[in-house]
């Protein structure tokens, strides 16, 4: 299900957007009034910080409806120099079936060389043990076409389940390292 | 004049005004392109094949105007690439020629003829289309002016 199909949040933001909107008019001051214009930029901003914290707040219930702590499982994932690997795509497997193909541009791969951290996949696993396999593939060293598979296996509990993904350097042999790592 | 490919009869591109599915393809040159990263101004996105014969003149007639006006002009192939390459090679193409072998992007726009043209404004609404003959570039050019300066 995609986070924004959810048709009661979809009116529920809705309404409340049209309530936000909507209000300053009331304050509008009567026919034949003078409105001070640095008042109502005040306002105006004012209201887009309002809109922006209610669409934030309204995003993560949206979130925790849809993903509850529960069954959450998210797998970012990040990039640590990486000298030795140019990412080309990562493929995600969850219990051999794929949830995620990602191919990634000249700026993505930028921003993660700049420590951005990417979520690569956001979904439900019932609470038990399962396994998430990950391929990169891109350029390794000495420019050549490079593949490699990294498997996870996760015991979900109640809690909700993070997976870092990390490409590393690995100096001492010149050769690209991945690394999984889980939060709680 | 037009050619069909694999998807349902009723199938339809997007509408006019809504916003174009974003995807990331590889294109014949190695690098991965993504449609989003080019919001902020407008692009013209071509669905062609080496096997349909209007996508060629098509696909030159749009690589002209691109180098005319500063316009991207995505192509997206539907053959592979190596035939991708050998036909961009051969029509001297200089816009990026992505390849959609597997045709995902053009099942999830509903390509069920080529060529397919759409211009696509700076926040990625699609404001026109053509589907099954070449973009008549008459009328492409003026609403290419008219998104712009929207």
């Amino acid at each position: 299900m995609k986070p924004n199909s959810n048709p009661l949040l979809r009116f529920a933001r809705l309404f409340t957007v049209f309530a936000l909107l909507a209000a300053p008019l009331a304050a509008l001051p009567s026919e034949g009034g003078a409105a001070n214009p640095k008042t109502v930029d005040q306002d105006v901003q004012a209201l887009k910080k309002q809109l922006i914290d209610l669409n934030r707040d309204l995003f993560k219930l949206e979130e925790e409806l849809l993903y509850p702590a529960s069954t959450q499982v998210a797998v970012f994932l990040s990039v640590d120099v990486g000298t030795f690997f140019a990412l080309d795509s990562v493929t995600l497997k969850v219990d051999d079936k794929e949830v995620a193909n990602y191919l990634y541009t000249e700026r993505e791969v930028q921003a993660l060389h700049r420590g951005g951290v990417q979520k690569l996949y956001l979904g439900n696993l019932k609470a038990g043990t399962h396994e998430i396999v990950a391929f990169f593939t891109g350029k390794g060293p000495h420019d050549r076409d490079y593949r490699r598979g990294t498997t996870l296996k996760v015991d979900k509990t109640v809690g909700a389940r993070y997976v870092e993904l990390r490409i590393s350097d690995r100096a001492a042999s010149l050769q690209p390292e991945f690394i999984v790592r889980q939060w709680e | 004049m037009a050619a069909t490919i694999g998807v349902p009869a009723f199938a339809a591109p997007p509408a006019l005004d809504s916003i174009a599915p974003d995807f990331a393809l590889k294109g014949i040159d190695g690098r991965n392109l993504r449609l989003s990263e080019y919001r902020g101004e407008p692009v013209v996105l071509h669905f062609w094949a080496s096997w349909c014969g209007p996508c060629r003149e098509s696909v030159a007639a749009l690589d002209a105007l691109a180098r005319r006006s500063g316009t991207p002009v995505l192509g997206v192939n539907l053959d592979g690439a190596d035939r991708a390459a050998a036909v961009a090679g051969s029509l001297h193409l200089t816009t990026p020629t992505l390849v959609d072998a597997q045709q995902s992007v053009a099942r999830t726009y509903d390509v069920a003829k080529l060529p397919l043209t759409l211009l696509l404004d700076a926040e990625g609404h699609v404001r026109a289309s053509w589907s099954g003959v070449p973009a008549d570039l008459s009328e492409l050019t003026p609403q290419l002016e008219r998104v712009r300066q929207y």
